[in-house]
């Protein structure tokens, strides 16, 4: 199902592309989609989507919209959408996540939490108040 | 009023049917006009510039990419750029090897490029900059030791190739759509182990303590240097089969 040499078809046209032989230093803040092949150490942002390939290091923060990761990442995650950890995955961080799918042997050692955790329990909350009114 | 500036070379003996060729062909077409031979002019940049004060409505560089060369960087910086950008267009006359720069523009050889002349399809397009020297293509430096310094991030790459700064691309590339109006520069860096990276950016600096960075194909700079895209600076004659919209 999983194909880890493959990019999913929306980063064939990334607008920022970086290599397996290069590394990256500071804050990059990208426009458009970015592909990580290679290391990166500081932070990482976009409003758009992000692919770290299985060879790519990555010790940052990760800001982004949906992610998708086969590499090595230490740093914390914060995904609005769509996060995808492959098979070679290897996350140390806390994550943040819209929506979430793990491969088998991917490895976190972090704390998890969704975006819709605190929506849910404030609907819970409103539901008890009805009830207790009714009664 | 067309000027033609004809460059040193075209006096060697293997180009004078070319230029015979091209000089019936805009004679039929009504192009006529004055003619400054490079050869035996001590202050190019004064004679140019001279033209353009005169009122040439066109400089045409018949030759290849140095001979682009030699005129925007007797245009650009000097008092008359103001009128150039104003009033006066770019056109080329390619003749002999070494001339991405009138493919990029759609313009394969001389009998065509007299024809575009003629069609007067004009574009205003950007320039690259590194330190004092303006390119129309492309730099290029070994990626080996090379590092590139954003106003956030640096990038460095590990491994042999080639890095190219890209203002506009002489073929039509699939890896990347360059385009010359849109004030980015296309960097494209391609190891000997066949990865790629690619990243556009307005400006940035680059070191490379043993290569020199060749631009266009004809002139070398040393580094460190600043490099940036200077936004919609000339006005060019241009081909349909250009490599941008």
């Amino acid at each position: 199902m999983f194909n880890r040499n493959i990019k999913p078809d929306k980063f064939k046209d990334a607008e920022t592309v970086i290599g397996a032989s290069i590394k990256v230093k500071g804050n990059f803040i990208g426009q458009g989609n970015i592909v990580i092949e290679g290391t990166l150490e500081g932070s990482l942002k976009t409003d758009a989507n992000i692919f770290v390939g299985e060879k790519a290091k990555v010790v940052a923060n990760i800001d982004a919209n949906d992610l998708i990761i086969y590499g090595d990442v230490r740093g914390n995650l914060k995904v609005k959408n769509y996060l995808s950890l492959g098979a070679t995955a290897k996350i140390n961080g806390d994550i943040q996540f819209g929506a979430l799918s793990v491969e088998k042997g991917a490895v976190i050692n972090g704390q998890l939490s969704s975006n819709g955790e605190t929506s849910r329990r404030e609907v819970k909350e409103n539901d008890k108040a009805k009830l207790d009114d009714e009664e | 009023m067309h000027v033609y500036i004809y460059d040193d070379y075209l006096n060697r003996g293997r180009y004078n049917k070319t230029v015979n060729r091209i000089e019936i062909r805009l004679t039929d077409l009504g192009l006529n006009g004055k003619i400054i031979r490079l050869s035996g002019i001590k202050n190019i940049r004064g004679t140019i510039q001279n033209e353009i004060r005169l009122g040439a409505k066109t400089i045409v560089a018949v030759g290849n990419n140095q001979t682009v060369n030699k005129i925007i960087g007797a245009i650009i910086e000097a008092d008359i750029y103001g009128d150039f950008q104003k009033n006066t267009l770019l056109g080329i006359i390619p003749v002999g090897p070494d001339n991405s720069i009138a493919t990029s523009f759609g313009i394969k050889n001389e009998g065509q490029a007299c024809n575009i002349l003629l069609a007067r399809r004009i574009k205003k397009i950007d320039l690259g900059l590194i330190g004092s020297y303006y390119f129309l293509n492309e730099a290029r430096i070994e990626s080996l030791g090379t590092k590139i310094n954003f106003a956030d991030y640096s990038i460095e790459a590990q491994e042999r190739g080639e890095i190219r700064i890209i203002n506009l691309l002489s073929d039509r590339s699939n890896t990347i759509k360059s385009n010359p109006h849109d004030g980015l520069l296309d960097i494209l860096i391609k190891t000997k182990k066949g990865d790629e990276t690619l990243l556009r950016a307005k400006n940035f600096s680059l070191i490379n303590e043993r290569y020199n960075l060749l631009l266009d194909d004809v002139i070398e700079v040393k580094t460190p240097n600043e490099v940036k895209v200077v936004n919609n600076k000339i006005n060019v004659i241009v081909g349909k089969d250009r490599s941008f919209d």
